[in-house]
């Protein structure tokens, strides 16, 4: 069982492998290079494709 | 804005690929959408329902440091307000420049009433509010 995060802490690095519609294309998220580029990230969960998000 | 979106499903990329050309309210999404089938980063976030082997409806605001700023998770029958999700990313922005300041519940954009907390606040919040 992975331990849940609280606010404050330092998120660990993961990994996304994501479909990008900008250039239809399939791509990856890393939180490293997000912070390497100094951005803000938020993170959307839904239950599934194809319901109401 | 100055944030990177990213949403997040149990569902694989090429399944993301099929919703997003069929689907015409999203026609105009512009964000990646990532993979999560073996529900690892929504454990690390605790929005994963091991009943349904689904995502719940969490969000998450994550600083240019990568350090957990924000949640909020809603169960699976209601809908979220991004007017909110902006209001708290701009919140955050904005205390992240004017670290001394912090942004009440009615505040919506720059310019808004801020606190300032301190020794003299205390007992005294109706007055810094000038409500």
């Amino acid at each position: 069982m992975t331990e849940v995060l609280k606010l404050g802490q330092k998120v660990p690095d993961f990994e996304l492998t994501t479909y990008e519609p900008t250039r239809q294309d399939f791509g990856k998220f890393s939180l490293q290079e997000q912070i390497d580029k100094k951005r803000w990230t938020v993170l959307f969960f839904y239950p599934a494709d194809f319901t109401f998000v | 804005m100055g944030c990177d979106v990213v949403t997040v499903s149990t569902d694989t990329q090429f399944v993301h690929l099929a919703w997003q050309r069929s689907e015409k309210e999203l026609a105009q999404v512009r964000y990646p959408m990532g993979a999560d089938p073996t529900g690892k980063v929504a454990r690390l976030f605790g929005v994963y329902d091991e009943a349904t082997g689904l995502a719940l409806r969490g969000t998450f605001i994550i600083n240019p440091q990568g350090v957990l700023i924000n949640s909020e998770v809603s169960y699976y029958n209601l809908g979220r307000n991004i007017d909110e999700l902006v209001r708290k990313f701009k919140a955050n922005l904005y205390m992240s420049k004017k670290t001394n300041e912090v942004c009440p519940s009615k505040w919506k954009d720059e310019g808004d009433k801020t606190l300032t907390p301190s020794a003299a606040m205390v007992g005294r919040v109706h007055e810094a509010l000038g409500s």
